[in-house]
C-alpha cells in the first residue's frame, strides 16, 4: 500500500486542532497535578496528622485503578451522583490533574525525604523556623531532585490524555479515530498522529532537560 | 551568670537511656572539651543543649533562658548556641557567603546589606574571603568546615558547640579548622567541643570532660586529668585515641574496640 501524502495534508487542520486540545488538557492536568502533588506530598513528608490518611487514601485510590475507569467515573458517574453537568474537556482536565496529582504526591514526598536531615538541623540551629527551612533550604533542594521524575510523569500524563477519546473529547487521538473513519486511510492518519505525539513529548523532554541543566541536583 | 546549666538531664531513645542524670554548668569564657568512647552520648548531649533534641527529663538553661519556660521559644534558645557539625551540613545550593548570611537575615531579621557585612567579616576571619562566591561543592572539606563555623558565628551565639568538627577531614586539613577554633578560644568565646584531638584538648581547653555510657565520669582541667588519668577506663580510652602519644594525630579508634 502506498503512502498518500495528500491524506495527511487534508487532515492537518483537524489534527492541529486536536493537538491543541491535547496540549491544553495536558497543561491543565499537570498544572493541577503539581498543585495537588506538592500539597499532598508535603502532607505525607511531614506526617501531618489525620489529613495524611486522607492523602494516603487518595493516592491508593488513584494508583489502584486504571485511568480509563477514572475518566469514565468522572465523566459519567460523578455528574450523576452530584447532579452537575461536566463538559468532556473539564472532565478530562480534572481526571488528568487528579491522576497526575497522585503520582506527583509520591515524587514530592520522596524528594523531600531524600534531603539530608542534617540540613534541617543546621537551619534549626541557626534559629530558622520550619517554614523558613522549607522555603529556603529543603524546598529548593527537593525541587531539584524532583525535576527528572517530574519530567517523566509529565510525558506519561501527555500520553494518557489520549484515552479521553473514550469520553468523546476531541483531542488528538480522538481526531485520529474520526479521521480514519472518514478517510479509511489508517496508515497515513495514525502515522501522522504518532508524529504529533512524538513532537510534543520530545519538546516536553527537551524543556525538562533544560530545567535540569539550570538546576542541577546538589 | 552561667551560660549553660543542665540539671538532671536525661535522654532516652525509645526504651534505651542514652544520657543519664547529666549535671553540667558552663561559665562564660570556658573552653570545654568533651571526650569519650563512641556511643557514650557526646553528640546527643550537644544536640540536647542546642535544643535539636527534646529532653526526656531534667532542665536546661542557656544564658538564663529555661527550656519550656513560658515566653521562651525553642527558636529563641537555638539562636543563643552556634552548632558546628561533623559533616559540615552546609546548604549545598548556596554560596559560602549565602550560607553565612541566611542566619542573620532569616533568624535575626538583619538587613541585606548588614548581613553581607557580617558575612564578609566572618569569612575573612576564617580566611575564606576569596571563596565567598563558591558553592560548598567547590570547596575542600577544611574550607567547608570553616564556612560552617562562620555561618554559626553569624547569628552571634553566646556559646559555640562543635561535634567532632575535624573527624570527617583528612589529617592535613584538620589544622586549618583547629586553628580557627583556637583563635575563637583566645578571643574568649565560650565553647563546648566534642573531639578526639587530644593535643587540641591539652592546649586549648580550660576544662576536660570524660563521658562514658551516658554519664559524665570526669570533669576537670586537662592539665590535671591528662597526665594522671583518674580511672582505668579513662586511661584505656586515652591509649585508644593516642592521647599519650605526643605526636598523636587524634585519629578515632575503630569502632568496637
Ligand atoms: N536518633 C536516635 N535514635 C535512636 N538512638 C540514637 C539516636 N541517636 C543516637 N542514638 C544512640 O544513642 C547513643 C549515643 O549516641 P551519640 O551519637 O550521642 O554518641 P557519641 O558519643 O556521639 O558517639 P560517637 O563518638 O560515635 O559520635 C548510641 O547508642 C546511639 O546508637
Ligand atoms: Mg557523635
Amino acid at each position: 500500500m502506498e503512502f498518500r501524502w495528500e491524506v495527511v495534508w487534508n487532515a492537518m487542520p483537524q489534527m492541529v486542532a486536536g493537538a491543541q486540545l491535547t496540549a491544553q488538557i495536558t497543561l491543565l492536568g499537570i498544572g493541577g497535578g503539581m498543585l495537588i502533588g506538592i500539597l499532598c506530598g508535603l502532607i505525607l513528608a511531614f506526617r501531618i496528622p489525620i489529613v495524611r490518611w486522607l492523602v494516603f487514601g487518595y493516592v491508593s485510590l488513584i494508583r489502584g485503578t486504571p485511568i480509563v475507569v477514572q475518566a469514565m467515573f468522572i465523566y459519567f458517574a460523578l455528574p450523576m451522583a452530584l447532579d452537575i453537568a461536566l463538559s468532556g474537556f473539564a472532565a478530562a482536565s480534572l481526571c488528568l490533574a487528579l491522576n497526575a496529582g497522585a503520582y506527583i504526591t509520591e515524587i514530592v514526598r520522596g524528594s523531600v525525604l531524600s534531603i539530608d536531615p542534617g540540613l534541617t538541623d543546621a537551619g534549626l540551629a541557626l534559629g530558622l523556623s520550619y517554614p523558613q527551612i522549607l522555603l529556603t533550604i529543603v524546598g529548593p533542594l527537593a525541587l531539584r531532585r524532583s525535576v527528572p521524575p517530574l519530567g517523566n510523569q509529565f510525558i506519561i500524563s501527555l500520553k494518557d490524555s489520549a484515552l479521553f477519546l473514550v469520553i468523546g473529547v476531541a483531542e488528538l487521538a480522538q481526531r485520529g479515530e474520526q479521521l480514519t473513519a472518514q478517510t479509511g486511510r489508517a496508515l497515513e492518519i495514525w502515522t501522522a498522529v504518532a508524529v504529533f505525539y512524538l513532537i510534543m513529548t520530545f519538546s516536553l523532554a527537551m524543556i525538562m532537560r533544560l530545567i535540569e541543566r539550570r538546576m542541577p541536583i546538589l | 551568670m552561667s551560660l549553660i546549666q543542665c540539671r538532671g538531664l536525661t535522654k532516652d531513645f525509645g526504651g534505651t537511656r542514652v544520657l543519664t542524670d547529666i549535671d553540667l554548668t558552663v561559665e562564660p569564657g570556658e573552653v570545654v572539651v568533651i571526650v569519650g568512647p563512641s556511643g557514650s552520648g557526646k553528640s546527643t548531649l550537644l544536640r540536647c543543649i542546642s535544643v535539636l533534641e527534646p529532653l526526656t527529663s531534667g532542665t536546661l538553661e542557656v544564658d538564663g533562658q529555661r527550656l519550656g519556660a513560658p515566653g521562651v521559644s525553642k527558636r529563641d534558645m537555638r539562636r543563643e548556641t552556634g552548632m558546628v557539625f561533623q559533616q559540615f551540613n552546609l546548604f549545598p545550593h548556596m554560596t559560602a557567603r549565602e550560607n553565612v548570611t541566611i542566619g542573620p537575615r532569616k533568624a535575626r531579621g538583619v538587613s541585606r546589606r548588614e548581613a553581607r557585612r557580617i558575612a564578609d567579616r566572618l569569612l575573612e576571619r576564617v580566611g575564606l574571603t576569596d571563596r565567598a562566591d563558591h558553592l560548598p561543592g567547590e570547596l575542600s572539606g577544611g574550607q567547608q568546615q570553616r564556612v560552617a563555623i562562620a555561618r554559626a558565628l553569624a547569628v552571634n551565639p553566646k556559646v559555640m558547640l562543635f561535634d567532632e568538627p575535624t573527624s570527617a577531614l583528612d589529617p592535613e586539613l584538620r589544622g586549618e579548622v583547629l586553628q580557627v577554633m583556637q583563635g575563637l578560644a583566645k578571643e574568649g568565646m565560650t565553647m563546648l567541643i566534642v573531639t578526639h584531638e587530644m593535643r587540641f584538648a591539652a592546649e586549648a581547653a580550660t576544662r576536660l570532660i570524660f563521658m562514658d555510657e551516658g554519664r559524665i565520669v570526669h570533669d576537670g582541667p586537662p592539665g590535671r586529668l591528662l597526665p594522671e588519668p583518674p580511672s582505668e577506663r579513662f586511661r584505656q580510652f586515652l591509649g585508644d585515641v593516642g592521647g599519650k602519644d605526643p605526636s598523636g594525630t587524634g585519629e578515632k579508634p575503630p569502632p568496637g574496640r
